[in-house]
């Protein structure tokens, strides 16, 4: 025992110095979180605290330069206060991002998970209805929603779903089928749980982490889907704000006042940047691939 | 090997070629490359009718029609009636769709309700300018993507590997249409080198063509360069990290340069192939901002007319073509690999 004591103090400490490690939050974790942290609360709370001017019908200031008194980006050519908008803008970009990447893991994990348990016909039946979706040309369908549906925020989030819900199903069916043979869904089964009780306490909580990060590596990727429809003038309809159709109507004044497209275009790159970071961050942590 | 054997003896016996090319499908049919091409082309048809299908529902659900598009909002229904009597539009869906698939099964993708051009006279002229555009776009991107990662492998976590990662983050995070707009701002409105918009065909103008295309280009490789340095140079470092011939070369004393270039980069550049052909297909539809932008006459700004003005066998033909390219660059991509890695090439025959 004596002799073993000091053989063992390596060990432990070692493992104490990986723990701690694991532990920390690395940097490249934080700067980036706390970024997406700060813009979601000035998006959403900001205006709620500190009375501002509105971000839509402005009081005809000809168009101000950035760090004018009273409108810290300027005004736009309308005479809106430009940061007002960039922060109702950016209430639409987060709310999108999140919607889609929110539903495509519920209702795509699902979807994957009850094909993946369930196999044979169900599972052929379904994966080739995925697959006529993910062959789909996906501006075809933002396009005819945009057309069909009228131009809302909430039908913007119905047609940029149609292409992560079958990607996310996808993910969740490869998921699922890792952990089908898995003794402890073997057990369950002996014991006589029945399917939806195995998918939501069994099958859910094993495939969730994965999901969560492929979802959240999504939510660039539908910002700037959601930006680039706005540019097209196929989203939010001006004179509501987002950070797309500020660049697009930002773009007809290039010339003369150029800050109308760098700002809502920084910030877009941003926010883009930051969620890239932060997945890839989780993505290395959780050991996915 | 079998296959190209019983080509060359058919070719060979001009006097049997009957048998001989007989025998040249049999042995194609036992031969395990074209085995896979055939189901996976086989696999495609379903796919494909339903995004056919699909397409069909979707323009059903929109509202108006293609005769109300084309007679406007002063029209009276007597010719509203008329115009749809003439287009077809009356008939119930599935004999509309029925029309539809019995013209493609039979080779003619029909013509435009709108215009009277036959459909693929007007993808005829289209898909060029596009297919155009991401050529020239996957040219630029990997011409830097190759030596950046490469320069940025020899020496991870160094300076220049640093900067290219951090050049990537940016890269994937830049939306591709406000690339485009500053482009023009600096390239065209402050320095005044390159026109903003206008297009010439390459045929009449090839500097001129290629001087119009650059800039759409540039704002689509841009993303394209950062997501293959970035796997590129990941790709590389592993190998060099991880791989035996990696290890058995340097031990033969083969000079570190030529280990990058030669054996890692090498195998490295397989997967690079993969994902240019996978990309292919899923650009084609991603032009569509770009060509708004610079008002490049492609199959984008076709399409975003077509789906507004409900014209149905238009949008019908465009998105089956987006389809196919995407099916065939899938198929192609893992051909190549197969091909490309003497691995996968021999492992199924050997063991």
């Amino acid at each position: 025992m004596a002799a073993g004591a000091p053989e063992l103090a390596v060990p432990v400490a070692a493992r104490e110095r990986a723990v701690r490690r694991h532990r920390r939050v690395p940097l490249e974790l934080v700067l980036p979180g706390g970024f997406l942290v700060v813009l979601t609360a000035a998006c959403f709370l900001w205006p709620l605290v500190r009375s501002m001017p509105g971000p839509i019908n402005g009081n005809f200031i000809p168009d101000l330069p950035a760090l004018s008194p009273g409108h810290l980006f300027g005004t736009d050519p309308i005479g809106n206060d430009v940061f007002a908008r960039i922060l109702y803008g950016g209430r639409v970009s987060l709310e999108v991002g999140l919607g889609v990447s929110f539903l495509g893991t519920v209702v795509g994990g699902a979807i994957g998970a009850y094909a993946a348990f369930k196999g044979g016909i169900v599972q052929a039946v379904i994966m080739r209805v995925l697959d006529v979706f993910l062959a789909f040309p996906a501006l075809v369908i933002a396009l005819v929603v945009a057309d069909n549906l009228g131009k809302n925020e909430l039908d913007v989030i119905w047609a940029i779903s149609f292409f992560s819900i079958p990607a996310n199903a996808r993910i969740a069916r490869a998921a699922t089928l890792r952990q089908i043979n898995q003794p402890f869904m073997v057990a369950a089964r002996l014991g006589g749980a029945r399917d939806g009780w195995m998918l939501a306490r069994h099958v859910a909580p094993n495939i969730g982490p994965q999901l969560l990060t492929f979802s959240l590596l999504g939510v660039p990727v539908v910002i700037l889907i959601e930006a680039a429809l706005d540019f097209l003038s196929l989203g939010v309809p001006p004179p509501n704000p987002s950070w797309g159709n500020m660049i697009s109507t930002g773009y007809q004044y290039l010339s003369s006042d150029p800050a109308l497209v760098i700002i809502p275009g920084a910030f877009l790159l941003v926010t883009v940047m930051c969620f890239n970071l932060v997945g890839d961050a989780l993505r290395a942590r959780w050991d996915l691939q | 090997m079998i296959a190209s054997g019983a080509v060359a003896s058919g070719a060979a016996g001009p006097v049997d070629a009957g048998p001989g090319a007989l025998r040249a499908l049999r042995a194609l049919a036992r031969s395990a490359t074209a085995r896979v091409v055939a189901i996976r082309l086989l696999s495609a048809v379903p796919v494909l009718w339903g995004v056919s299908f699909l397409t069909f529902i979707l323009l059903n659900l929109l509202p108006g029609d293609a005769a109300s598009s084309i007679l406007g909002l002063n029209a009276t229904p007597q010719e509203l009636a008329a115009l749809r009597a003439k287009l077809g539009l009356n008939e119930p869906f599935f004999t509309r769709y029925g029309h539809w698939l019995g013209g493609v099964l039979s080779g003619h993708l029909g013509a435009s309700l709108i215009s009277g051009q036959s459909v693929s006279s007007i993808l005829s002229q289209r898909i060029p300018v596009t297919l155009e555009l991401i050529g020239y776009a996957f040219v630029l991107s990997v011409a830097f993507a190759v030596p950046v990662a490469v320069l940025s492998a020899r020496r991870p976590r160094g300076i220049f590997d640093r900067i290219s990662i951090w050049l990537s983050m940016l890269g994937l995070a830049t939306p591709n249409f406000v690339l485009a707009i500053v482009l023009i701002l600096v390239l065209s409105v402050h320095l005044n080198l390159l026109p903003p918009i206008g297009y010439t065909s390459p045929s009449a103008d090839l500097a001129g063509n290629l001087k119009f295309l650059l800039m759409p280009a540039i704002s689509i490789a841009f993303g394209l360069f950062c997501a293959y340095n970035r796997l590129l140079r990941a790709d590389i470092v592993e190998q060099l990290q991880r791989e035996d011939y990696v290890v058995f070369a340097r031990a033969k004393g083969i000079a570190p340069r030529r280990v990058l270039v030669r054996h890692a980069t090498r195998n490295s550049l397989f997967g690079l192939i993969t994902i240019v052909a996978v990309n292919a297909g899923t650009l084609i539809g991603a032009t569509v901002i770009i060509e708004q932008i610079f008002a490049l006459p492609g199959i984008g700004q076709e399409l975003i007319s077509a789906i507004s003005q409900k014209d149905v066998p238009l949008v019908e033909g465009i998105v089956v073509v987006f389809a196919v390219v995407v099916v065939l660059a899938n198929l192609v991509a893992d051909l190549l690999y197969a091909v490309l890695d003497p691995r996968i090439r021999y492992g199924g025959r050997g063991a």
